[in-house]
């Protein structure tokens, strides 16, 4: 008796313990892990402290574009242009899929104004490539601290490696065994049985030039295809089915509208490289998927076949990665879907004829402007990053945008930033670079040192620049500092605003 | 390293053919005995040449056509080595030769056998154990025991603690300093040296407590494998606290059989260097893995020479004196570590080259303080457990204090260890 009352005072001794441990590690070490191990937390965080009604999460798809792009705005901005009235959030995170996706919603409070929610619905991520992936080891590792529990038992978990950790040769061997296990099932006879024989049968095959000659990348390439899309979806059996019916649980709980947009694949490509089988697949998938979902009050906008092959930017490779026209495509079907939500919110003729006149980047939000390699973390006026120039990176940086669709009133540029010089001896300059096929080039530098005086504390300058009369016959506009010098710049925050 | 679920077939190959030999080598006569035990040897050591020194011959053949200009098929033969292989052959080997010695009787129930080279907690890293310690203790029946249980908790605790709080911590410091010392300056790579020193032990210590303690919580008794080897004032004496299991399953099969220290001097260095350097090849089949071993041997015999002809030095003895010897051997150690953790000759060399000649103050090796003050955590454990183990420890403690360390352990495991994945680093061997 007595043993037992020792071991059941030890008992709870180290429930007491773990108590206060808890406590300890919540109010203490634990938002810097969660900064260091899953910072993507913050994305949620952001949506969520602005109100957010609307929030889309997407990959890579959302916020990818074209080099030649005039309009650099995401897929979620565009969407958002649609409704004015309404507040946009998006969290994209590049990689990642519906199982990620459910464990950042889960960290949105019920206090929160969320009340929409769009999910990208990635065809490509059922597949056992996706699936056995060599970044779901790391992805699921920057989940392990957002779960539902007490953050020391979170902890606990991301110590003791309790998650979906593999080495990329198990990665690999597990997407492997899946493409020779897992049958096609056709409804004609087809000489490919699974999607291992079917790749390699492309790879022995070929695909020809018209001479007859091998022609080596489109052979890759057809290969990608069949890897990425040769596939069933397996309801009873499939993870990323799981993930996106616990996202619609979730979504049913939390009393949110949810939409599923499914995004527009290669469809032209497959079909021309690898032939009518592979679309035969392509659309069983795709109909399994917006039957399982609408069944369940989802709102599914089937964007599968709506962008055309030149809009994809990768030509090497299966991604959904659109260049203008194709997001805005895609924006406007997942908008006009919301129609369905927000009936009088809906506003195409402002979406489309808004000109934005202001444009800025506190460094930290994934935006696309030039010279992105220069983001440093060693300090910032806000936020984490700014962008370091000197000691051989010349270019800060860089704002760059079209001028065509501005009103030719206003002539006038405002720049303002926030700047950290280690010292004044130094020949930076402010450069506003005006260039296009109709007009001679116009670089116009503006010494640093004279714009601000100070050095080695933040201080912000403004400054503005008259364009000149052709200007709007110029088709960019660049901003950036330049700093051939050995002397370490710093900028955060640079905005710029065109005034009447 | 893979577990590859066909591979059991080798353990099982192994135990088959020792059970086998043992059983005949016990009821022949000396001459037959002889030739079963070797037949034993070559079998069981065949089956290691082949997975873990067939491509380390291959590529010395190919390299040594290219160097005399004879033929040589250049073929790549790629073996994944099975975990474990080098301890459950070395642990098999030693059940042979123990029974032809007549020290061990030939184990008869085949199921206690394959136990007693496949128990599980020390299967994969050892302890390599002796029959007379695991055999018999196999065939004892065993009952919970409160005692046992919470020793073997201790220990797995501390070897949990040191694994995931220091060696882990340490580890990628250690890596970034291997992957590039050109970029490095000889300050960083001192620290790295330094680092890397406690990484090793800090890992084998960690996991061969672990070990200890998953047989002792079962009520089984492992030999412990560390005994503070950083504060040993010599060679010879780092080598009794280091590996311990390994280093005497050298010193009793290998070394006694070349005759020990029972034979002309010349001869006696021989044998320490065949000892060290065949103590390196055990460890992986590279040669800055026998470099390593003969580094060892060359230092024992230099440190051997000097207590024989100059025993006066041996005779001076204060506090002050073996705190230098310890800090000498450490430093010979951490250095001779190079050739352990370099995955070949030409990263020695690079890593020397920066140690040499980076000599400059703006280095870019960062360490995280709280790093710094685990490392002093475990140094100071390390020193209270001189010539003791955790469990020992904690037994004599009072039981606030007991209880307030294992909390302190239990935090720092959860909050402070890596969350990067390094294998125990003995796997690989």
């Amino acid at each position: 008796m007595t043993s037992i009352k020792i071991i059941g005072f030890k008992i709870v001794l180290l429930i007491g313990f773990f108590v206060l441990a808890n406590f300890v590690y919540k109010h203490t070490l634990f938002e810097k892990d969660i900064q260091a191990y899953s910072p993507v937390i913050d994305l949620v965080r952001t949506v969520v402290k602005d109100g957010a009604e609307i929030i889309y999460l997407g990959e890579s798809s959302n916020n990818t574009i074209r080099s030649d792009d005039q309009d650099k705005r995401s897929i979620s901005e565009m969407i958002s242009a649609y409704y004015p009235s309404k507040k946009f959030g998006h969290i994209t995170k590049e990689a990642s899929h519906a199982g990620i996706f459910f464990d950042l919603l889960q960290n949105i409070p019920d206090s929160s104004a969320v009340k929409t929610v769009i999910v990208t619905l990635n065809l490509r991520s059922f597949d056992a490539g996706w699936i056995f992936s060599d970044l779901e080891t790391p992805l699921q590792q920057s989940m392990v601290l957002l779960k539902p529990y007490p953050p020391l038992f979170n902890r606990f978990l991301l110590a003791f490696k309790a998650y979906d950790i593999k080495t990329n040769e198990e990665r690999e061997r597990q997407f492997k065994t899946a493409w020779k296990n897992e049958t096609l099932v056709f409804p004609e006879p087809f000489k490919y049985k699974n999607t291992d024989q079917w790749n390699k049968g492309i790879a022995y095959s070929g695909i020809k030039n018209p001479d007859g000659s091998w022609n080596t990348p489109m052979t890759e390439l057809a290969c990608h295809y069949v890897k990425t899309y040769a596939f069933q979806i397996n309801t009873e059996t499939n993870p990323r089915i799981k993930d996106f019916d616990r996202i619609t649980a979730l979504a049913k709980k939390r009393n949110w509208n949810l939409v599923f947009n499914l995004l527009a694949e290669n469809v032209d490509k497959a079909d021309s490289l690898v032939g009518k089988e592979l679309i035969y697949l392509i659309n069983q998938n795709r109909n399994v998927l917006v039957s399982r979902y609408q069944s369940m009050n989802v709102l599914v906008v089937d964007n599968l076949e709506k962008v055309g092959d030149a809009e994809f930017i990768d030509r090497s490779w299966t991604t959904e990665h659109y260049a203008e026209k194709g997001r805005k495509i895609v924006a406007r079907s997942v908008a006009k879907a919301l129609k369905q939500i927000y009936p009088s919110d809906y506003s195409d003729t402002i979406s489309q004829q808004q000109v934005r006149d202001e444009f800025f980047s506190d460094c930290e939000t994934p935006i696309d402007w030039g010279q992105m390699n220069t983001l440093t973390s060693s300090n910032s006026f806000s936020g984490k990053f700014s962008s370091l120039t000197g000691q051989n990176h010349d270019f800060s940086l860089t704002f760059e945008q079209s001028l065509e669709n501005l009103p030719e009133t206003m002539n006038k540029v405002e720049i303002e930033f926030q700047v950290f010089q280690t010292n004044l001896n130094h020949d930076a300059k402010l450069v506003i670079e005006l260039r296009g096929q109709r007009i001679a080039f116009s670089w116009n530098g503006f010494k640093l040192n004279e714009l601000s005086r100070k050095e080695k504390v933040w201080d912000k300058v403004n400054y503005q620049f008259l364009l000149p009369d052709n200007y709007v016959k110029a088709e960019i506009i660049k901003v950036y500092l330049f700093n051939p010098t050995s002397t370490s710049i710093l900028i955060d925050d640079l905005r710029v605003k065109f005034k009447p | 390293m893979f577990f590859i679920p066909q591979y059991i077939l080798i353990l099982f190959v192994t135990i088959l053919i020792d059970y086998v030999a043992a059983i005949y080598i016990e009821k022949s006569d000396q001459s037959r005995k002889k030739k079963y035990l070797i037949i034993s040897i070559v079998a069981t050591c065949l089956v290691l040449i082949i997975f873990k020194y067939l491509d380390f011959f291959n590529q010395n053949m190919i390299q040594l056509s290219h160097l005399l200009g004879f033929y040589y098929p250049e073929k790549v033969i790629k073996v994944v080595l099975p975990i474990g292989l080098s301890f459950h052959t070395f642990q098999s080997l030693s059940y042979v030769i123990e029974v032809y010695r007549g020290h061990q009787k030939a184990e008869r129930n085949f199921g206690i056998y394959s136990l007693y080279v496949m128990f599980y907690p020390q299967l994969v890293t050892g302890p390599i154990e002796r029959p007379q310690n695991l055999l018999v203790q196999l065939k004892e029946e065993k009952k919970l025991d409160y005692s046992n249980l919470s020793n073997g908790l201790r220990l797995i605790l501390y070897g949990l603690f040191v694994k995931m709080v220091i060696a882990d911590n340490l580890a990628s410091y250690v890596d970034q300093i291997y992957a590039n010392p050109k970029e490095y300056g000889t300050l960083s790579i001192l620290t790295g040296l330094f680092f890397y020193s406690f990484q090793i032990y800090c890992d084998f210590l960690g996991y061969s407590t672990i070990a200890v303690g998953c047989a002792k919580s079962m009520g089984y008794n492992l030999m412990d494998n560390f005994k503070n080897p950083y504060f040993s004032k010599g060679i010879g004496e780092f080598w009794q606290r280091w590996h311990i299991s390994l280093s005497s399953w050298f010193r009793d099969y290998v070394y006694f059989s070349l005759g020990g220290n029972k034979v002309k001097i010349q001869r006696w260095m021989i044998n320490i260097l065949i000892v060290f350097a065949l103590s390196g090849f055990w460890h992986g089949a590279n040669w800055t893995f026998i470099i390593w071993g003969l580094a060892h041997g060359f230092i024992y015999i230099m440190e051997s020479l000097s207590d024989r002809y100059l025993p006066r030095i041996k005779e001076l003895k204060n506090s002050w004196v073996n705190l230098l010897y310890i800090t000498k051997t450490f430093i010979l150690v951490s250095f001779i570590w190079i050739l352990f953790r370099a995955s070949s000759i030409y990263q020695v060399k690079t890593l020397l080259a920066s140690l040499l000649k980076n000599i400059h103050l703006q280095d870019k090796f960062y360490v995280d303080p709280k790093v710094w003050i685990f490392l002093g955590i475990f140094i100071l454990s390390d020193y209270v457990l001189f010539n003791t183990r955790f469990d020992k420890w904690c037994s004599v403690q009072k039981s606030y204090a007991r209880w307030s360390v294992y909390f302190i352990l239990i935090f720092m495991i959860i909050v402070f260890s890596s969350i990067n994945n390094f294998p125990f680093i003995y796997f690989q061997f």
